[in-house]
């Protein structure tokens, strides 16, 4: 086993850290309280910068370039905190969410005072029931503690945070559906640009943050920039958790520096494949990036290597498929999840999915023929690259992947004649 | 309204009630926000919490609060699958279809729970003790096959443990507690049976041909044109409004 440094998932199943005096104990709000006493917003933005802290929630675009892009017009800044986890495969933020509520918190304090938001919010997703509750009563906990509310520990700064239920829309993950969701709308993406640093919610500039993200803006102040920029690659600078799941003998949450082998991700992290199995595939990065395969397991797991291998890091939920993967299932899986979470406005998108999802059903009960394997291809990339966000787009990676890397398995359903398929 | 077609007349003096207890509640979601209109969601599932699902009368009261039209609380509403826009069960059991539950059994444990209650996906059953539906990834991939019981979490389901609970459900000692039920099962309820129909435009799966496109309009025509080589009468519309206006003056048949 692979000696991991824990700094996020740190005293998560050793104490309670749901108690606001535990977390303190351990050195919790501190940062914030050093912030607000010692420290400019700006120095924390310039921090930030420095540390090369990239959005954990899936795009990887930097931290503080986004806070950046808030124009100083004197309006009102919202921030956002982003946990409406809900990518296929990925179980961190609500790990983070029932285990480590007051380190959230903490993220968001620092975040909201970096870009002088007055009003932060903290979207939870609807089925994180027991995590809602878990964080609210943080919330409760932080608020008679005074780092909630007005006046922050005699600075003149006041801040207060609402918790906001999502209830059931996987979309709400995206920022501007999320911000409509969060303005009692249905969770529809909205038009870019105007990016939400512009004009986000309520029409004020807003930043919203992944949950993992804000969690390590204590430890980046506490530690230095320098300290986090030292780990991982140089693009990719960092810790990241990632969840693995599938076929591994020790699916859960590890937090691993960036730039690892995914060889080492399987073997050393997650306890390796089962007995007896091959290895068969793996999705780097939740349910819209590429299957990869042995030859690429020696590949770094940074943000840069799996994009140079056509898939992606994106929230960190790695699938792990033995030889027991039946792709034509996993793929159908996949497909109707976003057939099913299309908010519907984007034609390829709404259309695009829901015939691919039956399509890949006709395939599963022995109805569909050869060139629906075809279809599958070229229909799974039409749909990619002209929707309003990238949901349409989420499909093609891995059906694609798998399509191209083992034909045998879909043919194996279709009716005759079957093309012959070189094994 | 939307969906009132049950349970109105048994539910509105109750709702008065629900209402006047939650009003204080909604007062302190809304000033939570800038723009009132935030705080449907937060309202919507307040009074989930005590009726079990979002009735009309939720809606109508939602609406009225916020000073919004009904139906854009109820094109809102619609948008989120965790508002039940029909009466549920006790006990909402979603089992979870993701992939990394798809890849380790989860097919075995909805194929169990299909066959141990009787009903199918979107379905309750006809004592309004459960209602089914299989949900897109949970977030707990690393336990797996999960399912969430009135939202929450049951891990590394085995057949032996859907039996138990169930059985413990039945008893009413199963340890998440039931959920609030005012309005009265009836033999055709269901979750939502419109959701059957897929997002998007896709058809009713039908059950004689799985996997099949699900509209056989095309395929219906088709047979008829075989067996009867003039199915369709196209008559003039004149014509057709002179049959038409002397059938119902006569009293016989009205206009088809």
């Amino acid at each position: 086993m692979m000696q991991l440094e824990k700094v996020l998932t740190a005293g998560i199943g050793e104490y309670n850290l749901r108690d606001i005096d535990v977390y303190r104990a351990h050195g919790g709000y501190a940062q914030f309280e050093r912030a607000l006493k010692e420290m400019q917003p700006d120095a924390i933005l310039e921090i930030t910068m420095k540390s090369g802290l990239r959005g954990r929630g899936g795009a990887g675009f930097p931290t503080g370039r986004k806070w950046s892009f808030l124009p100083k017009n004197g309006r009102p800044r919202y921030l956002v905190c982003n946990c409406d986890e809900a990518e296929p495969g990925t179980f961190k933020d609500h790990e983070l969410l029932e285990q480590t509520p007051h380190q959230i918190i903490e993220g968001i304090l620092i975040g909201s005072y970096a870009i002088g938001s007055r009003h932060a919010f903290m979207y939870i997703r609807g089925e994180f029931k027991r995590g809602y509750e878990i964080f609210m009563a943080a919330v409760e906990q932080a608020r008679s503690a005074g780092y909630i509310g007005e006046n922050l520990l005699g600075t003149g700064y006041s801040l207060e945070l609402t918790v906001h239920r999502g209830a059931g829309a996987y979309i709400c993950g995206e920022e501007t559906a999320l911000l409509n969701s969060l303005e009692g709308r249905r969770g529809e993406p909205r038009l870019k640009p105007p990016f939400p640093a512009i004009k986000g919610l309520y029409g004020e500039p807003t930043v919203v943050n992944n949950v993992e993200t804000l969690g390590y803006l204590p430890h980046i102040l506490r530690r230095g920039p320098e300290w986090f920029a030292s780990v991982g690659t140089e693009k990719s600078p960092g810790y990241k958790i990632v969840s693995v799941s599938g076929h591994v003998r020790k699916p859960g949450n590890y937090e691993i520096p960036l730039g690892i082998t995914m060889r080492q991700i399987i073997d050393d992290v997650a306890g390796g494949l089962r007995e007896g199995r091959t290895f068969k595939g793996i999705q780097p990065g939740g349910g819209s990036s590429a299957c990869l395969f042995d030859e690429h397991l020696d590949l770094g797991y940074d943000y840069e290597s799996l994009a140079g291998a056509g898939s992606m890091l994106g929230s960190g939920a790695i699938v792990v498929f033995d030889d027991t993967t039946d792709f034509v299932k996993a793929a159908h899986s996949l497909v109707r999840f976003f057939a099913h979470e299309s908010c519907g406005q984007c034609t390829p998108c709404r259309e695009g999915g829901s015939w691919l999802e039956m399509t890949l059903e006709r395939i599963l009960h022995g109805r569909g023929v050869a060139s629906d394997v075809d279809m599958l291809v070229s229909v799974s990339h039409q749909m990619t690259g002209i929707n309003l966000c990238p949901l349409g787009d989420s499909i093609e990676p891995f059906l694609a992947s798998v399509v191209k890397r083992y034909p045998e398995q879909f043919y194996a359903y279709v009716r005759e004649p079957k093309p012959a398929v070189a094994v | 309204m939307i969906g009132a077609e049950r349970g109105d007349a048994h539910e509105a003096a109750p709702f008065a009630g629900v209402l006047a207890r939650l009003q204080p509640e909604c007062v302190r979601l809304i000033a939570q926000y800038e723009e009132s209109r935030s705080a449907l969601l937060p309202i919507l599932h307040l009074f989930q919490s005590a009726e079990g699902w979002v009735s009309p009368a939720a809606i109508a009261a939602c609406a009225q609060m916020l000073d919004l039209p009904v139906s854009v609380v109820e094109s809102t509403a619609s948008f989120y699958t965790l508002f039940f826009r029909r009466p549920v069960g006790k006990y909402m059991l979603q089992p979870c279809r993701g992939l990394a539950c798809i890849i380790n059994g989860a097919e075995d444990a909805m194929a169990h729970f299909r066959e141990r209650l009787g009903v199918g996906h979107l379905e309750t059953t006809a004592d309004g003790v459960f209602s089914y539906e299989e949900v897109e990834c949970l977030a707990a991939c690393d336990r797996v096959p999960c399912m969430q019981v009135n939202l929450e979490f049951v891990y590394d389901l085995t057949p032996e443990k859907i039996d138990a609970m169930l059985a413990e459900m039945r008893a009413g000692t199963y340890v998440v507690a039931p959920a609030p039920q005012t309005a009265t099962p009836g033999g055709d309820w269901h979750v939502a049976p419109e959701a059957k129909k897929s997002p998007g435009a896709r058809g009713v799966s039908n059950p004689d041909d799985p996997g099949g496109i699900g509209d056989r309009s095309g395929w219906d025509m088709l047979r008829r044109l075989e067996t009867d080589p003039h199915p369709i009468v196209v008559r003039p519309t004149k014509e057709r409004l002179i049959a038409d206006g002397a059938a119902l003056l006569s009293g016989e048949t009205g206009p088809q």
